[in-house]
């Protein structure tokens, strides 16, 4: 089996209230990735279509993408695990490549999430947790981080501070990204002045501070056979590792509450592939939906142990000069988090990051960079390495 | 404990929990494998390892706070706000349940406290027609187990 790269990524800015449909916003990606990888629609085999649909007026959307992307007649696939769909996407186009069915795929991840209203939204985006047993108990994603973050706290000591101090380390970049949402600095003191929407009760222990911010946004990835990607790209970048999990829906099937299961086994396995260990990682995009989830990313994906992921924000080891740059786009906190397109967007940036094309945020000399990304609540985990 | 007459109402996934007309502590109920012997909560109509029906039984009302939150943002399904919802351990059948908590007692909400089942009228069922559902709250001091 040849070598799987990246020879082309793009995205859309990520924004509230997008003014247009979604075949237009996730063409937006598509041309950035395109032109950035010097391809013609004829160079695409195949593309996979990534969101979660829950947010979709339109029914069935990777026809109607493939015929407005000059992407006919390649066949095109749908793929959803909510908010990772469109790093699972990555799964699917690297087997099609390696099966030899094709040698170039692209993955295009969307989300319109202003498509239907807020309340809509809310009462959707709880439809995620099982609708049989959990939803008439009125879940709503907070509140399962909220319980996460509670347990982190109680069995390790960790303190809502620690979880202000990634917030504040997201908006350092977010500030810095023009295609964030939330571009705003934060400061330690918001958290704790009641005048500060950052400082509004969620979920306990989670504030509003602690939370990502919605928008709307694409991503795309073109991914192609070895041979083709040293002929079309000067800078391929290699995919090393895939690893993916499930878990069960019902938290109550779980045994641990202090980290996600899905991102140790996802991680396990990426690693493996891979054939790296956690210290040979120099960049790292993890899913921060909520601040917690950030922190335990830190412990299940080896960067520090469980329990001490707090001395790495509190020593700054995850800020761009760090030990373990981690987010270092703003990530969901601060760039936003339109689900089907997130993990596209992580790529992309571990994709610039290795090219030493992320300009104001680039990590130094960076090799090996990995991306983690959590579909529901730990419900699916992919981790993806990537290497120069 | 409410006050209203719950006869009428109906409960919100029927089967899940008794609703007891006397002074009868309410409980859960589960699925039963006769063949494995597994129990589970909620009850599947198949044990997954088995591939046979399970039966209908009691998996407890008691048990320890394992985490729970506070909700402060609009709850939906009428539920009060703030509501609460966290996670317990059984006693005995050892499962680990979800649910919601007693919203009048938010003070007294901590890790590895012990709670018991009841079942009150609270909230509706997405058309605004009232559902009994189960809500665990934490014993008074010298309660209980």
């Amino acid at each position: 089996m040849g070598k799987v790269g990246i020879i082309g990524v793009g995205q859309s800015a990520f924004v509230r209230g997008y003014p247009g449909s979604i075949r237009e916003l996730a063409f937006e990606g598509f041309k950035d990735a395109m032109r950035d990888a010097g391809a013609k629609t004829e160079d695409i085999g195949a593309s996979v279509i990534c969101s979660a649909p829950e947010y979709d007026k339109q029914r069935s959307p990777a026809g109607v993408f493939a015929e407005y992307m000059g992407l006919t007649p390649q066949p095109t696939f749908y793929v959803e695990t909510l908010c990772s769909s469109s790093s699972t996407g990555l799964k699917p186009a690297y087997s099609l490549i390696e099966s030899g069915l094709h040698d170039s795929v692209a993955v295009i991840g969307f989300q319109k999430m202003s498509e239907i209203s807020s309340a809509e939204s809310q009462e959707r985006m709880g439809r995620g947790a099982d609708i049989q047993w959990e939803s008439p108990f009125g879940t709503m994603m907070p509140a399962y981080y909220a319980m996460y973050a509670r347990n982190h706290m109680a069995t390790y000591g960790t303190t809502p501070e620690d979880l202000a101090l990634i917030r504040l380390k997201s908006s350092t970049y977010g500030q810095i990204n023009d295609k964030a949402v939330y571009r705003k600095a934060v400061t330690a003191e918001m958290f704790t002045d009641p005048e500060s929407p950052m400082s509004g009760p969620v979920a306990s222990p989670l504030r509003v501070g602690d939370c990502c911010a919605n928008a709307d946004g694409s991503s795309c990835i073109i991914v192609a056979g070895e041979e083709k990607a040293r002929a079309m790209s000067d800078k391929p970048v290699w995919i090393l590792g895939l690893g993916a999990a499930s878990t069960s829906v019902n938290l109550a099937g779980r045994d641990v509450f202090n980290g996600l299961t899905v991102g140790i086994e996802a991680g396990r396995q990426a690693y493996e592939m891979a054939g790296v260990t956690p210290k040979e990682i120099d960049v790292a995009e993890v899913h921060d939906c909520f601040t917690i989830a950030e922190m335990m990313a830190y412990e299940n994906l080896g960067f520090a142990k469980p329990g001490e992921g707090r001395d790495l924000i509190r020593g700054k080891e995850t800020y761009k000069e760090g030990s373990i740059p981690v987010n270092v786009d703003g990530g969901l906190l601060s760039k936003g988090h339109p689900i089907g397109a997130t993990g596209g967007s992580q790529i992309r940036t571990i994709v610039l990051q290795l090219r030493g094309e992320a300009g104001d945020m680039q990590v130094k000399n960076p090799e090996i960079g990995l991306v983690h990304n959590i579909g529901g609540v730990g419900l699916y985990g992919n981790v993806t390495i990537l290497g120069r | 404990m409410n006050e209203q007459n719950t006869d009428a109402i109906q409960p919100v996934n029927p089967g899940t929990f008794t609703v007891p007309e006397d002074d009868t502590p309410p409980e859960l109920l589960g699925g039963y494998c006769r063949t494995c012997r597994s129990l589970y909560y909620p009850p599947p109509r198949y044990c997954p390892s088995c591939l046979e029906e399970v039966e209908s039984c009691t998996v407890g009302g008691r048990g320890t706070l394992h985490s729970f939150t506070v909700v402060r943002t609009k709850p939906p399904l009428g539920l009060p706000q703030p509501y609460c919802v966290g996670y317990v351990d059984l006693d005995g059948s050892g499962l680990r349940v979800f649910g919601l908590l007693d919203p009048e007692r938010v003070e007294d909400l901590v890790l590895g406290a012990r709670v018991h089942l009841t079942v009150r009228s609270m909230g509706h069922d997405g058309r605004g027609e009232a559902r009994l559902r189960p809500c665990f709250t934490p014993d008074e001091a010298g309660e209980g187990s």
